[in-house]
């Protein structure tokens, strides 16, 4: 379809030209495919911008990424490659009526899954109940026995939460997974809107966008809520790695905006099970720490041994209650794919209330229904595999030939409780910038939560794009970018 | 919370490469303008100055290009700019958080062009053209530190880095000659030692010459006019309190700082690093009044390297982590090594890449 301006102006060719979203939902022009009157002015200005041009000051915003190194680290066998997450300077807009809802569908759902987390740990009245099999909680991996009656500051288990959301063809929003062990990205949320505003004021003119710089300040006053009991004015840390992780511009980033330490595992010591930080003064006593280390490297003296990251006796300090762990030990059980399939259950269970954002259905291989059900349609279902991050090991039925539906089957029948399966969403599709200009872009959507008394969402989110036509694998190793995303203040 | 111990070491050690890298070009950009017309052999002092000849005979035949490309692009050499860059952003990575992004985002963009440097670069030919770029880079971060990080502890361990590294270098360039005489006899070989009055032509261009490498040529000639006499470069280089790069200068600095952390910043464990500047002044002053200093250079230098290398070791040892982080091989000490040099080279910070094998994300 040619737009408007290029009717007005035949010279010009337009970043829009030719844009159109076939049969998905688009999330800048909605059900109606038109744009609405909210975000008229962007799609203003992006149907007025020449082509070449929106793409050249697009790669100067790339390489300005990487020239401040907001990147993440690829490791081959023999170098570090630097690279950036692409960025599309197109956004992602959602109106204040979807933001509410989204916020809150995500506030209950951490809501719940605190409760849940407590309660495994505790009473394990929901397992007795027989709502959630105790199987499926108590055998698994990341269920930790360390955790086992100790009392959490406010009851948080998960105080940094990732939900993964998705968008139908109705343009219904489901939740896809939930991320309660260390969900990065946010760092990006954050950049790509700093990046827009430097570069590209002429796409937010006329929009009100809420803001999501405050993150690092909002962090740090929940994780400051979480502090051991008689603490009045806590040190708290992040705690990273190393400069060699894959992530560790965001540690920088979030130790940066929240103006406190990053350290690693051997900055710190513990003694008499308490925390302490070695400074040029000498040690310093340290109450919070915002661990970006899984669980298993986190003290070798309980876990990994091998581990050169974590810090001995950490577990024993924080059983004590001298430090506060952010997110807790043993939070991989609620956000696991087996288990996710239970967390409408689990919300009316503990809050007596319908889930707000649903789930997408799924089917539990491990269980004989489940497993029946995917056998005979893995051809129209996506099989995944319940112990895997990063989109590895999904199988994509509808898009798999004949012998990886066999090669899939086989590993199923072999290790069935390893496997959910789900249908196929068809994910909304966002305008995206490419060499020929805008193209519908397969999205999801990642909103942060945090945690301490109660829940703040960050108003916005990463939003991850697979840059490759037709794909729905939105994860950055797998070849995804992301967008800014703009919450609208309101639908007026 | 007070500056982490690891922040410290850090931005110690940032400053220091950043100092080698820098000095480094200076010394091999007045080579290639001012190394004579032995183009072959004239370059084989740099070997004797950094004691790198055995290792390096071991993989190379020593050409002038060979011995370039050691200095300037070999990675495998822990003593070459390039890996002076490269480590001095590693440690600058460990300190993002901690100093402005506009330095990071400076040294992040040189060390590109650092790491994009070709043979073509290096060739004689472009090679003076090539160590002015890195010139520039090494004093514009030194630039965005001095224009912009916070004035507390930290800047402190960046100024004792970057003036501990600058003396040392200086030190090394006043024992040019003796490297130089050990390595080509030549008529000029010995004139370091000449009794003063009986200096040649060629004396006259070659301390003119170190004079420009450490950009004191001209102030010289404004403060002691047709007088660069091998005693008098000498003693400006070693003595002068006013020319930022004389080991006189960065011994004053090196005191300023440490008084500073010690009464400004409330840490006595300053104290021990004081006492050995005491001594390194103190020597400086006794050699000022040395009527013969010139004829005892090599000794001289010998002894404010030292007296440097004690400093550093104090210092870590009084603020730096322990147990020392994992290193890259040590640099080969400019002397044969004795415990104070070991000790010396291993509290480089140059973080293991081994730990990057050990680590774990989720999300």
């Amino acid at each position: 379809m040619a737009t408007i301006a290029a009717l007005k102006h035949p010279q010009l060719v337009s970043a829009l030209d030719g844009y159109d979203p076939g049969e998905f939902y688009c999330e800048l022009l909605g059900s109606d495919k038109q744009p609405g009157r909210q975000i008229a002015p962007l799609w203003h200005c992006l149907e007025t911008s020449e082509l070449s041009l929106l793409q050249q000051r697009a790669s100067d915003a790339e390489h300005e990424l990487f020239k401040l190194g907001i990147t993440f680290t690829v490791y081959t066998e023999k170098d570090a490659i630097d690279r950036i997450l692409p960025f599309d300077v197109i956004p992602r807009v959602l109106s204040a009526s979807a933001w509410a809802k989204i916020e809150a569908g995500v506030k209950q759902r951490v809501k719940a899954l605190n409760l849940f987390l407590h309660d495994i740990y505790h009473d394990r009245k929901i397992l007795k109940d027989g709502i959630v099999p105790s199987k499926l909680v108590l055998t698994n991996s990341c269920y930790r026995e360390e955790m086992i009656d100790l009392d959490l500051p406010c009851g948080t288990y998960i105080h940094i939460n990732g939900t993964d959301i998705v968008r139908d063809r109705a343009g219904e929003f489901l939740v896809l997974e939930d991320n309660g062990r260390s969900p990065s990205g946010v760092s990006y949320v954050v950049e790509n809107r700093h990046l827009m505003q430097r570069a590209f004021p002429d796409l937010m003119a006329g929009l009100k966008v809420r803001p999501v710089s405050d993150y690092g300040k909002r962090l740090l006053g929940k994780l400051r809520e979480v502090a051991p009991a008689g603490i009045d004015n806590p040190n708290v840390v992040l705690l990273s790695p190393g400069i060699y992780n894959a992530a560790y511009f965001e540690h920088v980033f979030l130790a940066r905006e929240m103006g406190v330490a990053l350290v690693e595992g051997r900055d710190l010591t513990v003694e008499n099970d308490r925390v302490f930080a070695h400074t040029i003064a000498g040690r310093e006593p340290v109450h919070v720490i915002y661990r970006r280390i899984n669980d298993d490297f986190l003290d070798p003296d309980v876990f990994n041994k091998t581990s050169m990251l974590g810090v001995r006796g950490l577990l024993r300090a924080a059983r004590r209650g001298n430090v506060t762990l952010a997110n807790a030990i043993g939070t991989g059980v609620a956000d696991d794919k087996a288990v996710y399939a239970y967390v409408p259950r689990i919300i009316r269970y503990y809050l007596d209330e319908e889930p707000i954002l649903s789930n997408v259905e799924t089917h539990i291989c491990g269980e004989p229904e489940g497993l029946a059900y995917t056998l005979a349609h893995l051809d129209r279902l996506v099989l995944k595999p319940v112990g895997e991050s990063g989109g590895y090991g999904i199988v994509i039925g509808p898009k798999s030939s004949k012998a990886e539906l066999e090669a899939a089957a086989a590993k199923l029948k072999a290790d069935p409780s390893n496997f959910i399966s789900q249908p196929m969403i068809d994910l909304s599709v966002s305008p995206t910038l490419m060499d020929g200009g805008a193209k519908p872009r397969h999205v999801d959507l990642r909103p942060y939560a945090i945690t301490g008394r109660d829940t703040w969402v960050l108003p916005g989110g990463l939003t991850r794009v697979a840059l490759k036509e037709g794909s729905l694998i939105v994860n950055s190793s797998q070849g995804g970018g992301t967008k800014d995303t703009w919450v609208l203040e309101s639908d007026a | 919370m007070r500056l982490l111990s690891r922040n410290a070491e850090g931005l110690f050690w940032l400053a220091r490469y950043l100092e080698r890298a820098s000095s480094l070009a200076r010394v091999i950009e007045m080579q290639s303008s001012f190394g004579g017309h032995d183009r072959e052999n004239g370059w084989n002092w740099l070997l004797t100055l950094h004691t790198d000849e055995p290792r390096f005979r071991e993989r190379f035949e020593p050409t002038a290009d060979s011995i370039i490309a050691f200095y300037l692009t070999d990675k495998s050499n822990p003593g070459s700019i390039r890996s002076s860059i490269h480590w001095a952003r590693e440690n600058a990575r460990a300190l993002r958080p901690f100093i402005p992004t506009e330095m990071w985002a400076q040294l992040n963009a040189f060390h590109g062009t650092v790491e994009e440097i070709g043979p073509d670069d290096i060739r004689l030919s472009q090679l003076p053209r090539t160590c002015v770029q890195l010139r520039a880079g090494c004093l514009a971060q030194m630039g965005v530190a001095k224009g912009l990080l916070y004035r507390d502890e930290g800047y402190q361990f960046f100024k004792l880095g970057l003036m501990i590294e600058r003396a040392d270098q200086t030190s090394r360039l006043l024992d040019v000659k003796f490297a130089q005489g050990s390595t080509v006899p030549s008529s000029t070989a010995a004139s370091a030692t000449a009794t003063p009055g009986t200096e040649t032509a060629d004396d006259f261009v070659f301390w003119s010459t170190i004079l420009r490498t450490v950009g004191a040529y001209q102030v010289f000639h404004r403060l002691e006019p047709n007088n660069a006499t091998p005693e008098r470069v000498a003693r400006f280089l070693a003595l002068n309190p006013s020319h930022p790069r004389s080991i006189g200068f960065c011994a004053r600095s090196i005191d300023e700082s440490l008084q500073m952390l010690r009464s400004g910043f409330r840490l006595p464990k300053a104290n021990a690093g004081l006492e050995v500047c005491e001594i390194l002044m103190e020597g400086l002053q006794a050699a000022g009044r040395d009527s013969e200093l010139v004829g005892r250079l090599h000794e001289f230098n010998d002894w404010v390297q030292r007296t440097l290398i004690d400093l550093s070791s104090e210092i870590a040892t009084a603020f730096f982590p322990v147990p020392p982080p994992l290193q890259p091989a040590p640099e080969q000490p400019a002397e044969a090594s004795t415990p104070a040099d070991r000790l010396d080279q291993v509290q480089s910070q140059g973080q293991s890449q081994t730990s990057g094998k050990d680590q774990t994300q989720s999300g």
